[in-house]
């Protein structure tokens, strides 16, 4: 089992440096080969007024002329111990991890990131319990209810979950419950440290419009494994053994049900880390979803490449911890 | 001394969206106490499901059972789940043809033997019951037993697996063992050694076994009585002695003659049964073998019409067949000759 | 100018401008809001009168931007919401009556004691500061801490927002002023078109007369920076405070806090108010959400106070109570399309031309509102504006669903009978360029013209996208939606900006057309030497004939907003010059 872990440790390592590379390469060789000139791809660092000098200037900081190893060298270095930008008033140093250096918005980009991700990770985890919990509650009892009303309603519910964009439950939920019936008014991030009980309140409609979407997909997901697990032959054995029911269901029974569900929680979870895009904006929440977005829109390169790593990072992070624990819950895998 | 288990007039049927299905349709027969039984038959023939039936693991299902089954004399068809529960894995135990799939794969072998222990040993602690699985696990020959407890099924062998289904179903001393295809899964260097594992622990135990198999091999190393049921009813009833000396019912006569045996010329052509098994949903009206039966035009049309009773043969063999007994004895020599008659019919 | 808003002129106003504005040295007399009217709660009550007149302090008040100010540093914006939000931290030289109607157009002394003193044939100015005034930390601000706040603006790599009105007016090294930032131990003061003979006092040298200077220094770009405190482009985050309110916290792009300044007194500024005790703005907020924070009381503003989106507008109207809520003003500003000079093929002037009388200028209504977002413009000019005439080039009000014959007869003469593609610049995030956007792809594709639009956020559109004349002609984008206020209410202050050929900048360019006409050009400059009101007006008309005749822009609408106060909200108004609710006066009733 250590060994299992070390490998995947070593595994997960080397994916985010090809990652990085990756990254790298989006955003410094594919604009070469679309017919960007050196000078036209410091122009898209520099800030808001390009001029000469300081495109010149920004070619220099970032080595655009030199090979393209000592570029990713230069980039993987800034991110260990810093770098320094621009000259004169503009001139700002950039403390490690440096993922760059925004121009337009006059901020290093790692802390203008990790300021968004207590909004991120507050919504994902909050929506995570919810949807674990409904969700995989609903698929146990309407497997085990196979055909009854409950199991009939609840799978259609389902699939209108899945159907529907967030977008739209998003804003139905606010024009229901925050704007017409006052119950949960003036949706704005709280921080947790500030005011726990508002911090809550204030997540609930975003928890549950996202929850929605993914207890649908839980829910669905968990029936068809409980309705395969249970046909299986070591639950005959466990119902011979004269166990109780309750045992057959869930230790035998769950149990191997969800440990394909584990695997897609994680993917689930790391990707949401990187930001839940749609349900941030429709609730107007400053995570990294949101950031996301606005650097985008802002074709600001510098916080673009800045977020695409770190929701690699986060996918990666979580492939490895649902590998681990896919591994501690199947023996089957741990070789 | 009453038998052990006593199965009285049992049928199982399933209703489905395309009629009901009668898995088994009045089965009667009685194990005494350490004695096995062996229930032959093809796939289809209900002997899984009557076994099923026995254990109670229909609970649940969209099962009708009627008819009795009596373990010790205490009546199960209608009883308490949680008694049938209670039985269930303590006084009767059962064991599986697959043991790969059958084992949880996600549980130490130990832990799903202790698992069944302690269900039915409330007082027992984990350290107790942790001794009694190494113990059982020596008992059917695991090496290393106290290291092997805490291995996963997949890191061993079919036919290990199967030891450790058998150490499972006897860790609570069972009055009476059911082994459901046993060996069917498994390689037949392995299966001798299973079934002289079974047989050992028979005469240790004193545990009754009711063996079911398709393989009539398997049933002469073990069986005292046998069993032989066709459609969900049963052929032919009697001691093993019976059955493979004088075999009274045409279908039974089909399964021996269709074995290839060891000490018969090998150019001896095997005589298959023609034809298939029946939909269990539309069984053939009467004696519901007559239409794969070679002999069924010498009943005067009685084998479609009407139902054959199990009747008395000699005492204790029993047989459902039309044929009177001097026909069958007839019959039967022939058969076992060699020859095929000219004027029966060759089934449709 | 404030690409947004407008000033609010009155029916039959005809104040000469100049007149008032050079010679009027009256400072108001009482404090707070000089609109004597109080209106009860009814339709329109805000554009009349102040709604809820109240002096009651405390409370908490919410605006939410669907975006952000291009900058919170008073020196470097340019937006008219900002323009009106930055007085409650930053205040100028001189300011605008608090008041609707006429009165709101009015000059009045901010930090001066009265409006400049003219002398050398209005080419020099001259003001005196108040005594006493401080920034929030107690410094006491001189003289010299005005000119740096002008200083700084020259330097437009750092500060490329506002209105570039000093660069181009003073004298002295003002064309070669490379700002004091860089070589600091060189130009740190170094702009010799200013003078500070004393603490108190500061001069203001031109190059030529210049009639409505007050209008320039009414700019925020003249409250006061302490050149031993400015942090360059992140002085925005916490700018030193000379109003009744100073900054307490600021996460960029998310949020900005402010709270009463201890420090203020209200003499310096009688136009403002301090009555809430904290006050709190949300960045990129969702625009429709913003509309419906706003109906539920959840929030008390929308900073970007170009009123309500079309939802919202249709709940509004179709419901008494909440009509009686709101003011439906002539914002004094126009919605409408640059037609860039410089992006072929739109370098020909027929090209252009075609695009004119091509788009279907009923459906660029429709999707700015409405007939309740104002009427169908044809001139490069609004009504509010002094010298306005009413003219019709290319058939905007004759043919509004579009000309298509004559179009192609252009596309003909440009040498492009086919049509050809074209770049639309517009700001996604708001919602009404969005669909006017979208109404003019599909008009122009109507006559062979393919637009591709392309959409920037509003806090960047004009300082990195839009603005810059080098993205511009690297992105070809051949058109940008638009909107402009008057930087004040003549000709010169609402055309200089957008026409003349002198106001081209590298970054936060408002002559997005770039267009250098030398006839537009010399027209200017003789506005602002005209001695007598008719002569500027014929003047003025004439400029705005030839700016439509040289096609660069595709005017949509006079544009009327529909806004919205919440109950409880006081001392609400609109402001004639800002042509929204008077930021700066607000309180909450509790």
């Amino acid at each position: 089992m250590i060994s299992f872990i070390i490998r995947r440790l070593i595994a997960a390592v080397f994916l985010l440096i090809i990652v990085s590379m990756v990254v790298f390469g989006i955003f410094f060789i594919l604009p070469r080969w679309g017919g960007q000139t050196t000078y036209g791809l410091a122009t898209e660092y520099v800030g808001r007024n390009p001029t000469r000098s300081a495109v010149l200037q920004m070619i220099d900081q970032l080595g655009l002329n030199k090979p393209l190893y000592l570029q990713y060298w230069a980039y993987l270095k800034a991110i260990v111990v810093g770098g320094h930008y621009g000259t004169g008033v503009n001139s700002a140093y950039c403390p490690p991890p440096c993922f760059g250096y925004s121009f337009k918005n006059q901020q290093p980009v790692w802390p203008a990131m990790v300021s968004d991700i207590p909004v991120t990770l507050s919504l994902a985890i909050g929506a995570a319990i919810i949807w674990l919990i409904a969700g995989i509650g609903i698929g146990v009892v309407s497997a085990l209810k196979r055909g009854s009303i409950f199991d009939r309603f609840s799978m259609t519910i389902a699939l209108a979950g899945v159907s529907l964009p967030i977008f739209f439950t998003g804003l139905i939920a606010l024009e229901l419950f925050s704007y017409k019936w006052p119950i949960f008014p003036n949706v704005q991030f709280v921080p947790f440290t500030e005011n726990p009980a508002l911090w809550a309140r204030n997540l609930v409609l975003p928890w549950v419009t996202l929850a929605f979407l993914y207890a649908a997909l839980y829910a669905r997901l968990t029936r068809a494994g409980m309705l395969e697990t249970m046909g299986e032959d070591y639950i005959r054995t466990a119902r011979a053994k004269g166990l109780p029911e309750r045992t057959v269901i869930f230790k035998h029974g769950l149990r191997a049900a969800l440990t394909p569900i584990i695997t897609i929680f994680g993917m689930d979870l790391g990707l949401l880390l990187g930001g839940a895009l749609l349900t941030e904006y429709t609730f107007s929440l400053h995570g990294l979803g949101l950031f996301t977005i606005e650097a985008v829109q802002n074709q600001d390169f510098p916080e673009i490449m800045g977020v695409v790593m770190l929701a690699a990072f986060f996918v990666v992070i979580a492939n490895l911890v649902v590998d681990i624990v896919y591994a501690v819950a199947d023996p089957r895998v741990r070789y | 001394m009453a038998p052990l288990l006593e199965v009285q007039d049992l049928r199982i049927h399933f209703p489905t969206d395309d009629g009901l299905v009668k898995s088994v349709d009045g089965v009667t027969f009685s194990v005494e106490r350490g004695s096995t039984l062996g229930i032959v038959g093809e796939s289809g023939s209900g002997k899984s499901v009557t076994s099923l039936g026995i254990m109670g693991l229909h609970q649940g299902t969209s099962a009708r059972i009627t008819g009795e089954i009596k373990l010790d004399g205490e009546e199960l068809v209608g009883a308490d789940p949680d008694r049938v529960r209670e039985l269930r894995g303590g006084k009767m135990a059962m064991i599986f043809q697959d043991p790969l799939s059958a084992l949880h794969p996600y549980f130490k072998i130990g832990d799903q033997i202790t698992e069944a222990y302690r269900i039915h040993q409330p007082g027992a602690t984990k350290k107790q019951a942790r001794q009694r699985a190494i113990d059982l696990l020596g008992r059917v020959g695991i090496s290393r037993p106290s290291v092997q407890v805490d291995s996963y099924p997949h890191q061993f062998s079919g036919g290990m697996r199967q030891r450790v289904m058998i150490a499972m179903a006897l860790s609570n001393d069972p009055e009476l063992l059911i082994a459901d295809e046993p060996t069917t899964a498994l390689d037949v260097t392995v299966q001798a050694q299973i079934l002289d594992l079974i047989r050992d622990l028979q005469s240790e135990f004193g545990s009754a076994v009711i063996i079911i198999t398709h393989d009539l091999g398997v049933v002469a190393e073990l069986a005292d009585d046998i069993l032989v049921m066709y459609a969900g009813r049963v052929a032919e009833y009697g001691t093993a002695l019976d059955i493979f000396g004088q075999p009274s019912h045409p279908y039974t006569w089909g399964l021996l003659a269709s074995m290839p045996r060891i000490d018969r010329a090998r150019t001896t052509r095997l005589v298959p049964i023609p034809g298939t098994p029946p939909s269990l949903i539309q069984v053939p009206s009467g004696c519901p073998f007559h239409p794969r039966c070679r002999y069924a035009s010498q009943t005067g049309g009685r084998s479609q019409s009407e139902v054959p009773p199990l009747r008395e043969v000699t005492p204790g063999h029993l047989s459902a067949c039309h044929l009177t007994a001097a026909q069958r004895t007839e019959f039967w020599a022939e058969l076992s000759a060699g020859k095929v008659r000219e004027d029966t019919r060759e089934p449709a | 100018m404030r690409r947004k808003t407008g000033v609010l002129a009155a029916v039959g106003v005809a104040v000469t401008l100049t007149a008032a504005a050079c010679s009027s040295g009256s400072s108001s007399s009482n404090g707070g809001n000089n609109n004597s009217n109080t209106n009860a709660v009814a339709f329109n009550a805000g554009v009349t009168g102040t709604v809820n007149a109240s002096s009651q302090k405390g409370g908490t008040i919410t605006f939410d931007n669907s975006s952000a100010p291009d900058s919170t540093d008073a020196g470097n914006t340019y937006y008219a919401f900002n323009l009106n939000f930055t007085r409650l931290y930053a205040t100028p030289l001189v300011t605008y009556k608090a008041s609707t109607g006429a009165g709101g157009d009015q000059l009045v002394p901010g930090l001066a004691t009265a409006l400049g003193t003219a002398s050398d044939g209005n080419k020099t100015w001259t003001y005196h500061i108040k005594s006493g005034v401080v920034f929030e930390d107690g410094t006491p601000v001189t003289s010299q801490d005005v000119k740096y706040a002008v200083e700084r603006t020259f330097d437009r790599s750092v500060l490329p927002n506002g209105p570039t009105y000093f660069t181009s007016l003073l004298a002295g090294n003002a064309a070669t002023y490379p700002g004091p930032f860089k070589n600091r131990a060189k130009n740190l003061m170094g702009l010799t078109a200013i003078t500070t003979p004393n603490p108190t006092t500061i001069v203001f040298h031109l190059k030529q007369p210049f009639a409505s200077f007050n209008y320039v220094v009414a700019f925020p770009q003249t409250a006061p920076v302490p050149p031993a405190k400015d942090k360059g482009t992140n002085y925005q985050l916490h700018p030193l405070s000379t109003g009744p309110y100073m900054f307490q916290s600021y996460q960029l792009n998310k949020q900005y806090t402010l709270v009463p300044n201890p420090k203020w007194n209200p003499s310096w500024d009688p136009q403002v108010k301090q009555l809430p005790s904290k006050i709190v703005v949300n960045l990129n907020v969702n625009a429709n959400d913003i509309d419906n924070r706003l109906l539920a009381g959840d929030i008390q503003v929308d900073q970007a106070g170009t009123g309500v989106q079309a939802a919202a507008r249709a709940k509004i109207l179709s419901n008494p109570s909440l009509k009686a809520n709101a003011d439906n003003p002539v914002t004094g500003f126009m919605y409408f399309f640059y037609i860039n000079t410089k992006v072929a093929p739109l370098n020909n002037i027929h090209c252009r031309m075609a695009i004119e009388y091509a788009a279907n200028k009923t459906d660029l209504q429709t999707a700015y509102g409405g007939p309740i977002a104002g009427n169908i413009a044809s001139t490069a000019m609004p009504p509010t504006v002094k010298g306005y005439s009413k003219f019709d080039l290319y058939n905007a009000l004759s043919k509004p669903g579009g000309d298509i014959a004559a179009a192609k007869q252009q596309l003909q003469q440009c040498g492009q009978p086919n049509g050809f593609n074209l770049n639309v610049a517009y700001r996604s995030d708001r919602p009404r360029e969005v669909s006017s956007s979208q109404a003019l792809q599909e008009s122009l594709a109507s006559v062979g013209i393919k637009v591709t639009l392309k959409g920037y956020t509003s806090a960047n559109y004009y300082g990195t996208f839009a603005g810059v004349p080098n993205y511009v002609h690297s992105h070809d984008l051949g058109m940008a939606a638009g909107g402009w206020g008057p930087d004040w209410p003549d000709a010169y202050g609402w055309g200089w900006a957008l026409y003349d050929g002198a106001s081209i900048a590298p970054a936060g360019n408002t002559n997005i057309a770039e267009l250098n006409d030398p006839a537009v050009n010399s027209l200017f400059l003789q506005l602002e030497a005209a001695s007598s009101d008719s002569a500027q007006n014929s003047i003025a008309a004439q400029i705005d004939k030839k700016v439509m005749q040289d096609a660069v822009i595709l005017p949509g609408v006079y544009y009327k907003s529909l806004l919205y106060r919440p109950t409880d909200v006081t001392n609400v108004y609109v402001q004639t010059y800002y042509g929204m609710y008077d930021f700066a006066t607000l309180g909450l009733k509790s």
